[in-house]
């Protein structure tokens, strides 16, 4: 595997596997990290986590990145993966400010 | 071959059909361009009665059915649907099922890919009830009794709020409720597989005809219409719906398929347990996600090949076109450790078109904007 596949991967999964181990711990979810799919729907079909849980999972995010989930933005909420896309997008965004800001 | 009840009020409306399993389905009204439009903008209504359904009664039904079905069914609530699966003793994917807690029996809905036959065998243990549940558990076969008409889309909950009242707009997704139609009553499920809302209608055969002009009358007043299954298929994909006729048919094992979620680990036992849990135990080196193409790229084929450095490293188990993403999008079965989003591999051949994996669902749905509790 070339180095930017695995450079992929691996920002990928220092994402997607925390997102599942404090998703388990929070909502005492009966699964092993490797039983969820990235792409399972977390409410509704899948998951079936309701309006409750959704505070848990926005907790979730915030506590392992401290990235904000914004409010009515349900399409970031769907699965696991939308959770890392919009993470990683922010953690882009970070970086790419900082690098911009002088250095003091 | 089994015929549906509602096959020729079908087919005077342009309906085209084929077999599948050992039943006759329509297969489409009009172009899937337009289906698909009817379903993501309006409403379609759509003859779903190619399930096969069974009515399970008594404290002896429910342990059947928990003893079978891989989700745990006696946790199902009153009026609550669990959507769970069918596998047979080792373990592979036989049926796709919503099973409803209807207070005084179980309702089970099954899309699968065994015929009528082969799937009434499995529910009685291969005819000869082998086990005291079997044996007194009372099942009624409905599957050529009664109609299941599908209302799925962006406007579906206006056509069931015409038919059956406001009250429908106050109903879970994944639950069940008793309307009343003509001079009899029908069971409204709220389920669907499409990311956009959607209900399934169940009704003696007898007041199929009715229903189903009923629906469609009020489903052209909101801009829909008739549709056929095929169109599901690929409105599945584009929501990332399981669907047991595509990935289901091909691969056949839940795990690489991603449905720990419709098992419940914790059960003693259910039909084909032994070899999934050994095979969860034991570890899987495959799994299925999602890919894209864009639309440059003439089509994906079921089959074809994703390569990487020279070498194919995955296969396409299902595929559609998104017209609203404009591009093929596909399900591919990838080594576990390739099986992430942002990934790009070959089409069919090295050097061939580019693929990349994508984060599933690709689309948001209309339906996401609608608050219900709001109309």
């Amino acid at each position: 595997m070339d180095s930017v596949m695995q450079s992929t991967i691996d920002k990928r999964t220092a994402v997607i596997n925390p997102i599942k181990a404090e998703l388990i711990k929070r909502l005492n979810l009966p699964y092993q990290p490797e039983d969820l799919h990235e792409d399972i729907s977390l409410f509704g079909a899948g998951l079936g986590l309701d309006s409750l849980d959704a505070l848990e999972v926005v907790l979730t995010v915030e506590h392992c990145f401290g990235i904000k989930i914004p409010d009515n933005n349900v399409s970031i909420l769907r699965s696991i993966n939308t959770l890392a896309d919009y993470v990683l997008e922010q953690k882009d965004r970070r970086e790419s400010e900082d690098a911009k800001t002088p250095a003091a | 071959m089994r015929k549906l009840p509602l096959r020729d009020l079908l087919a005077s409306q342009g309906a085209t059909f084929r077999e599948r399993y050992g039943v006759e389905v329509p297969v489409s009204v009009s172009d899937l361009k337009k289906e698909y439009g009817l379903i993501r903008d309006a409403v379609g209504i759509t003859d779903f009665s190619f399930m096969q359904k069974y009515r399970v009664s008594g404290d002896a039904g429910v342990d059947l059915l928990d003893r079978l079905f891989a989700g745990n069914v006696a946790k199902i609530r009153f009026y609550r649907v669990l959507h769970t699966f069918l596998a047979d003793d080792q373990g592979r994917l036989v049926a796709d099922a919503y099973i409803a807690n209807n207070d005084e029996d179980f309702i089970v809905l099954c899309e699968s890919i065994a015929d009528d036959a082969d799937l009434k065998k499995l529910f009685s243990f291969d005819g000869q009830p082998k086990t005291e549940e079997a044996g007194t558990a009372g099942i009624d076969d409905l599957t050529e009794s009664h109609v299941v008409i599908g209302i799925d889309g962006y406007h579906a909950w206006k056509v069931a709020k015409d038919l059956f009242g406001a009250d429908v707009l106050g109903l879970p997704y994944l639950s069940v409720e008793s309307y009343p139609f003509e001079d009899g009553s029908v069971l409204l499920f709220r389920a669907g597989k499409t990311s956009e809302f959607g209900y399934l209608v169940m009704a003696p055969k007898e007041a199929g005809p009715k229903l189903m002009q009923a629906l469609l009358q009020s489903a052209q007043q909101h801009g829909g219409g008739l549709c056929g299954s095929q169109i599901h298929n690929e409105l599945r994909l584009e929501g990332r719906f399981f669907n047991i006729f595509a990935e289901g048919a091909r691969v056949n094992d839940p795990l690489p398929l991603g449905l720990q979620w419709m098992i419940d680990f914790d059960k003693e036992a259910f039909l084909g347990s032994q070899a999934i849990l050994a095979r969860r135990e034991k570890g899987y080196d495959q799994k299925i996600i999602g890919i894209k193409a864009d639309a440059a790229v003439p089509e994906l084929k079921i089959g074809d090949a994703l390569f990487y450095e020279g070498q194919p490293v995955a296969s396409i188990q299902a595929t559609c076109f998104s017209h609203t993403l404009n591009a093929h999008v596909g399900l591919a079965l990838f080594p576990v450790d390739m099986a992430y989003a942002g990934l790009r591999f070959e089409l069919g051949q090295a050097g061939g078109p580019a693929v990349e994996t994508i984060s599933m669902p690709p689309i948001i749905p209309k339906s996401l904007s609608v608050k219900l509790d709001e109309q």
